[in-house]
């Protein structure tokens, strides 16, 4: 990996941050009247925190530099503001309750997404045209298209509601006491169980379809036709020859997609109630919680932003042939 | 294609004649034949829903109970509000195929209208116009879409109404377009920076005609191939966008799309209530058209685009 190539990366992942937060700012001032005003309209606001508002964000000062200054000056030191809905609770607290619970669910349905789609797709496109092939490639194309609270519904439907194996809602049971942390981590677990096969089946037909793809691709490259030669046997030639070649795109295409991944676990999380950033987001949509909103925009782009660098530095870590 | 203008036949028949050949061609492909029955089938439904189930019924028009299972009278059973699910469902046809279709022109235009100037213009105009791609590329468009839409609606007001659209319905549309367009404008450059090396091109502008117009009858014609197959894709995006953004509260209750209907499924409590046919119909429509869009692009990009056709 050359100096320029880690250089120009970073760059990009730099001016794209600068970008959010300027839209960030922009779609903050676009909204009608001040964001004093907007916070009178909410019952829970009193006449000092509208007052703290003004002074905070310079509001009788002109848009650009002083609100500009202002308000890049918080976000650096991670001030996002005060929550409307929860009685002006500073934003990175709220937000900072729901991180974990969606860091979780994202992050375990990643891995088991990953496991199953590239081992699913690895084999389908191996053995093109085989009966794994045809259902597999059938069934990741319907999980592909179906929503990921069009997964979970039926889901709650059959094993919650239906045969009773686990819990419709939430992350603990109401109201319980646990007799030891063990007890407490069961129970987490079982609210988990369907929350996190949405998740992971929503990830794993895109994943096993690109992975088909990317196993196919290899199929025609001359190091394959000289691993067939030198007489090794056919799974062989997929484990240690097609599939470490056919992950280098899937590693871009994974962290791309992490974007779609934070969208799809927001609804899954609104069917669950599950107690996290999606479930969070939806609160703040119908209180019409800017400041929360925003913090969220921020918070999650950054991810997805920071995602994206990590996986162009390791792409150009594995890949020889990276000098751009 | 220049070279042979002498001796060939009339323009007018040469497309004709390219346009039956397409058609033999995506007529082998099961998969894109599959696709497009489907959306014919959902396309029917949804220019005249009235034809099917009658008018849209509202909770004072409502003909059943509270959450009936399916019956005779209401093969789809009922919602919490009494309404037809089969009823709602047809309409619901009409307004997610509408807001997938107005989004898809906004992406496609600001896609194309930007990977064409930017594959052809170069120099500063492509590396600002690409660097503003690789921004919208990165950033995650649903949050995007999340942090927009109720600003957008403040703004205008959700009970306003432009060009006898509703304006919840309207922000939706602009909202997919304008956090969409990206992966179109790459594809899109990359095809229009080896259209503008050919000779058709060169000659254009040898002749002194001007950029604009070379965009326009030049390069545009030459890249309608990938817009096709572009838009195809899109659209099964949009009404996957459309669905999600409606059910975490986006949507207009006073048009349900199929993602106003789960979502209003999801707010009865019909999940754990075992109201199984409130949810199914809905979501087996969103599930169809999607695959169907997914599976009629697929084939199209195939047949299409030269770069997929040398990958498979």
């Amino acid at each position: 990996m050359s100096g320029r190539y880690l250089l120009q990366k970073l760059a990009r992942a730099v001016l794209t941050i600068i970008v959010i937060v300027l839209l960030n700012f922009l779609l903050f001032r676009a909204m009608p009247g001040s964001p004093a005003r907007i916070a009178s309209h909410h019952p829970g606001v009193t006449q000092a925190a509208i007052d703290q508002l003004a002074a905070r964000w310079g509001l009788d000062k002109p848009l650009i530099p002083d609100q500009l200054v202002a308000y890049v000056n918080a976000t650096l030191t991670g001030d996002f503001g005060l929550s409307y809905q929860f009685r002006g609770e500073p934003v990175t607290e709220v937000i900072g309750d729901r991180f974990w619970p969606t860091m979780i669910l994202i992050g375990l349905g990643e891995l088991f997404a990953i496991i199953i789609g590239l081992a699913l797709g690895a084999y389908a496109g191996w053995r093109r045209g085989s009966a794994v092939d045809r259902v597999g490639g059938g069934i990741s194309l319907v999980l592909y298209s179906m929503p990921y609270f069009v997964i979970g519904m039926p889901l709650i439907i059959v094993f919650a509601a239906g045969l009773g194996w686990f819990p419709t809602s939430g992350m603990f049971d109401a109201g319980a006491t646990y007799a030891s942390g063990l007890d407490q981590l069961l129970d987490f677990a079982h609210h988990l169980v369907l929350p996190l096969t949405t998740v992971t089946l929503g990830l794993v037909g895109a994943y096993s379809i690109l992975m088909r793809s990317a196993i196919m691709e290899t199929r025609s490259e001359d190091y394959i036709t000289t691993a067939r030669a030198k007489g090794l046997t056919d799974g062989r030639v997929l484990r240690t020859h097609a599939f470490p070649n056919a992950l280098l795109p899937m590693v871009t295409i994974i962290a791309i997609d992490l974007g779609y991944v934070v969208a799809g676990a927001i609804t899954a999380e609104v069917v669950f109630n599950w107690p996290g950033i999606g479930t969070l987001t939806v609160d703040a949509l119908q209180a019409r919680d800017y400041p929360v909103l925003q913090g969220i925009f921020l918070l999650l782009s950054f991810t997805v932003v920071l995602a994206n660098l990590v996986a162009d530095l390791v792409y150009g870590f594995l890949d020889p042939r990276v000098r751009v | 294609m220049t070279a042979a203008a002498v001796t060939s036949p009339p323009r007018r028949h040469r497309r004709l004649e390219a346009a039956r050949d397409f058609a033999v061609r995506f007529s082998s492909r099961t998969d894109g034949v599959v696709g497009l029955a489907i959306l014919l089938v959902f396309a029917i439904l949804a220019i005249a829903p009235q034809l099917f189930v009658g008018p849209l019924e509202t909770a004072v028009t409502a003909t059943g109970s509270s959450l009936e299972a399916p019956s005779a009278a209401h093969l789809l059973g009922t919602d919490e509000l009494g309404r037809d699910i089969l009823n709602l469902t047809v309409h619901g046809a009409r307004i997610s195929m509408t807001i997938g279709f107005l989004a898809t022109l906004i992406t496609i235009a600001l896609g194309a209208g930007i990977g064409i100037m930017s594959g052809y213009l170069g120099g500063k105009a492509d590396a600002l116009l690409m660097w503003l791609t690789d921004v919208f590329l990165v950033l995650p468009n649903f949050v995007l879409a999340i942090a927009l839409a109720p600003i957008l609606l403040d703004i205008i007001g959700a009970q306003a109404e432009l060009f006898g659209i509703r304006a919840t319905l309207l922000v939706i549309v602009v909202v997919i377009g304008v956090t969409s367009w990206a992966t179109t404008a790459r594809i899109i450059r990359s095809q229009v920076l080896s259209l503008k090396e050919r000779m058709f091109v060169d000659r254009a502008r040898v002749i002194g005609t001007g950029s604009g117009r070379i965009m326009r009858r030049h390069i545009l014609p030459n890249v309608v191939n990938l817009i096709v197959a572009q838009s195809v894709l899109t659209f099964a995006y949009a009404v996957f966008t459309e669905t999600s953004l409606s059910f975490i509260g986006l949507g207009d209750p006073f048009a349900p799309s199929w993602g106003e209907i789960l979502a209003a499924a999801q707010s009865a409590g019909a999940p754990g209530l075992l109201a199984w046919w409130y949810i199914a119909a809905p979501a087996v429509s969103v599930v169809l058209v999607v695959v169907a869009f997914t599976l009629v692009g697929n084939a199209l990009d195939d047949l299409l685009n030269p770069k997929s056709a040398v990958r498979r």
